[in-house]
């Protein structure tokens, strides 16, 4: 009898310790975003730090490569088993948002504290579609130039002055691109098979493209996307490619089909380098790399640049705590992304933008003065179709076309203005 | 159960036969629930959804054929056929007759065959992605010690991945290093069970090791070489993982080929039919060169 009473006992304070566990079990969220550098060991750092003030909730952070990274979030949403907060850019929400994926954020009401008045003015509205609010907007990245400070004073250029329109920024890489006997692009006898050192350079990927893509707007012009067709001025998108094509086959400043354009200028085998703000963690950690930042040139008169952003969307599910938990997080993340600024990218939440931590942060200040400036891809259905940066997408065709083989401006324009609306019409 | 208990109390010879049958196929039951399910369901799923529109979002739509003859008119499907074509056609006879040549050099009775043995297959140990990365350095335009070499002899550099005309052969370069110790362990094991008096027999007679070669070595080599083309040409008809770690399938659509496309049309993209439709045409390629290669074999056997 005793020994019964003691297993009742034994039983209840079981139960009892059980529910306590319980109670005290964190809730688990799950983080899922495309940043497989630098940028991923600092929002790591993020959630470590927000798991170590919120004991009541458990952050597991998840990197992949963005692609499949989406092909991921598309399988298990199916399955029910998505992420709670899902970071990606304005342009790709729209397929999602149409396949019913992603909770617009107006269905927290007053839980969402941080507004539209608290961010640069373009960021809350690329994080919209169609009118409602779908995304807390974190971040921006547009493409800048960098240069090296040592190779401009050795070329007699001044570090104070950097290229700010297109034929400054040819001048001045002619000026750094150098053959193997000092002789210099446009001089007698300079041989193109033999650079040591280039004046420019920049990807030959999608990047290219996105060159081009700010240089139709910096003509007045822009680019988008009505129904089945895309709309942009040929005449523009020609003078835009030739301009690309002169730097590389013309000018002979920038080299043919560089495979790592930033690990080029990183060896000071290129003296400048045109790319994104992630770029600058490698070169704050180059060692006697002296490098600087200036706002992506002006080529056409007009100042635009392409740039996007990474935005924190909460994807549709069952558990309303869990989502309101997540909105939580969200905001956490977008009021420290001051830190976040370490990996490069430009925050828009505007507190965090004007923090002094982010202010000392290198090289940022030309990123930051390029925001009023910068142009977006359009958000479509479609856009893992047409802005795919896979090799056979209709984007990365003609951004090779143009810069390694040099083919015609005006048939590059052609079969873009083709492929993109083949893919467009397709059902 | 009570079948086979009766049979055993009861050895009708007929009973017994079918019973043993059963018991064959119940011998098999596991291995085909396995298969049914892993292979054969997701083979005739693929099959099903070439035959839909479906962009992993929304739900499949039945277009019947539509997603071929679609491919028929698709340029990118042929750059990708004719790329497969040209890197299996590079890369087979080089892992083939590569294949042979190390496996009749470490056959002999040399100091250190073992240790040859062992290095030659190593690198087919090594992840498909870590070949990419390695590769990708070896091969670099600027930095890469292959070009640092060819300085060293005088040559120019070679612009291995970047340049169009260069980068398929680059990519069959690695393929061929990566994956010719596979075929050179089958051709060893197939050396090996030629029993040693024939060649014995041919020495005494006075035959030279070209002669020993075409007469003993290489038709009784036969069904290990049939097995070793078979399997290269397949494997190199779906060539994916070291392009898409080199090259994606640039630069343009330089190294594009059937398995990239269809990774790009469904996962990429989102057109899982048009993806399948891919694939299913991938699978008619190879059968169609395997078929062909079956008739070379069956004939060269029949003479």
């Amino acid at each position: 009898m005793r020994k019964a009473i003691a297993f009742v006992v034994c039983m209840a304070l079981g139960v009892l310790l059980a529910a306590q566990v319980h109670a005290a079990a964190p809730l688990e969220l799950t983080f899922w975003g495309g940043w497989t550098g630098p940028d991923g060991d600092v929002m790591r750092a993020m959630v470590d730090q927000y798991n170590a003030r919120h004991p009541d909730v458990q952050v597991t952070l998840t990197t992949l490569q963005w692609t499949p990274l989406f092909d991921k979030f598309l399988t298990s949403m199916r399955a029910g088993e998505g992420p709670d907060l899902m970071a990606m850019h304005p342009q790709d929400t729209a397929q999602f948002i149409e396949g019913g994926l992603l909770e617009p954020l107006t269905t927290f009401g007053s839980d969402v504290e941080v507004k539209a008045g608290d961010y640069d003015k373009n960021a809350w509205g690329y994080s919209s579609y169609k009118g409602t609010q779908y995304a807390l907007p974190l971040d921006f990245h547009m493409h800048g130039l960098y240069y090296n400070v040592d190779l401009f004073k050795q070329a007699g250029l001044d570090p104070a002055n950097p290229p700010t329109t297109g034929n400054a920024l040819i001048d001045a890489a002619r000026r750094l691109t150098i053959d193997a006997a000092g002789r210099h692009p446009g001089d007698p006898g300079f041989d193109a098979k033999n650079v040591k050192q280039y004046g420019l350079a920049f990807p030959n990927n999608h990047h290219a493209l996105y060159i081009w893509f700010a240089l139709l707007y910096q003509q007045g012009g822009g680019f988008s996307i009505s129904g089945t067709q895309v709309n942009f001025d040929d005449g523009q998108g020609i003078a835009a490619w030739k301009w690309v094509e002169d730097l590389i086959f013309t000018h002979q400043v920038v080299p043919v089909g560089e495979s790592n354009p930033a690990q080029d200028f990183l060896t000071g085998r290129t003296a400048m380098l045109i790319d994104g703000p992630w770029q600058m963690p490698a070169m704050q950690k180059q060692q006697g790399l002296n490098w600087a930042t200036a706002p992506f040139p002006s080529v056409f008169g007009r100042p635009a640049v392409w740039g996007s952003g990474h935005i924190l969307t909460i994807p549709k599910q069952r558990d309303r705590a869990k989502q309101v938990a997540t909105l939580a997080l969200a905001q956490w993340v977008v009021r420290n992304s001051d830190f976040w600024a370490t990996s490069g990218n430009i925050p828009v939440f505007r507190l965090a933008a004007e923090t002094d931590r982010f202010r000392r942060l290198k090289g940022r200040a030309a990123f930051v003065s390029m925001l009023p400036y910068e142009v977006i891809l359009p958000n479509i259905v479609k856009s893992a179709q047409v802005f795919s940066a896979a090799a056979p997408s209709p984007i990365v065709q003609a951004a090779q076309a143009a810069t390694l083989r040099n083919e015609d401006p005006a048939t590059i324009v052609r079969t873009l203005r083709q492929r993109i609306d083949s893919v467009l019409a397709a059902p | 159960m009570a079948n086979l208990v009766r049979s055993v109390a009861a050895p009708a010879p007929r009973t017994r036969a079918r019973d043993q049958a059963a018991a064959r196929y119940l011998f098999l039951v596991p291995y085909l629930i396995v298969f049914l399910l892993f292979r054969f369901g997701p083979i005739a799923g693929g099959w099903l959804i070439s035959l839909t529109r479906w962009n992993l979002i929304g739900s499949p739509r039945w277009i019947g054929v539509a997603n071929y003859r679609a491919l028929w008119h698709d340029s990118l499907f042929w750059v990708s056929v004719k790329n497969t074509l040209a890197f299996t056609a590079m890369a087979g006879p080089m892992l083939i007759l590569g294949g042979l040549a190390l496996a009749l050099l470490v056959d002999q009775p040399l100091r250190g065959r073992y240790l040859a043995r062992v290095l030659i297959f190593a690198p087919y140990a090594v992840m498909s992605a870590v070949v990419g990365v390695l590769w990708n350095w070896l091969y670099d335009t600027n930095f890469g010690i292959i070009n640092y070499y060819l300085s060293l002899l005088a040559l120019p550099s070679v612009p291995w991945l970047i340049n169009e005309h260069v980068a398929l052969v680059a990519i069959v370069l690695t393929t061929v290093w990566w994956t010719v110790g596979y075929n050179m362990v089958i051709f060893l094991a197939g050396l090996q069970e030629i029993p040693t008096e024939l060649h014995e027999a041919a020495i005494v007679d006075g035959a030279t090791f070209w002669q020993r070669f075409r007469s003993i070595t290489l038709p009784l080599l036969t069904p290990t070489t049939y097995a070793v083309v078979i399997l290269t040409l397949i494997n190199t008809g779906q060539v994916f993982d070291q392009i898409y770690v080199m090259t994606a399938g640039g630069p343009g659509t330089a190294t594009l080929t059937l398995v990239q496309y269809m990774y790009y049309q469904a996962f990429q993209t989102y057109n899982l039919g048009y993806g399948a439709a891919v694939a299913y045409a991938t699978f008619a390629v190879l059968l169609a060169v395997t078929l062909v290669v079956h008739r070379l074999f069956r004939r060269e056997a029949a003479a």
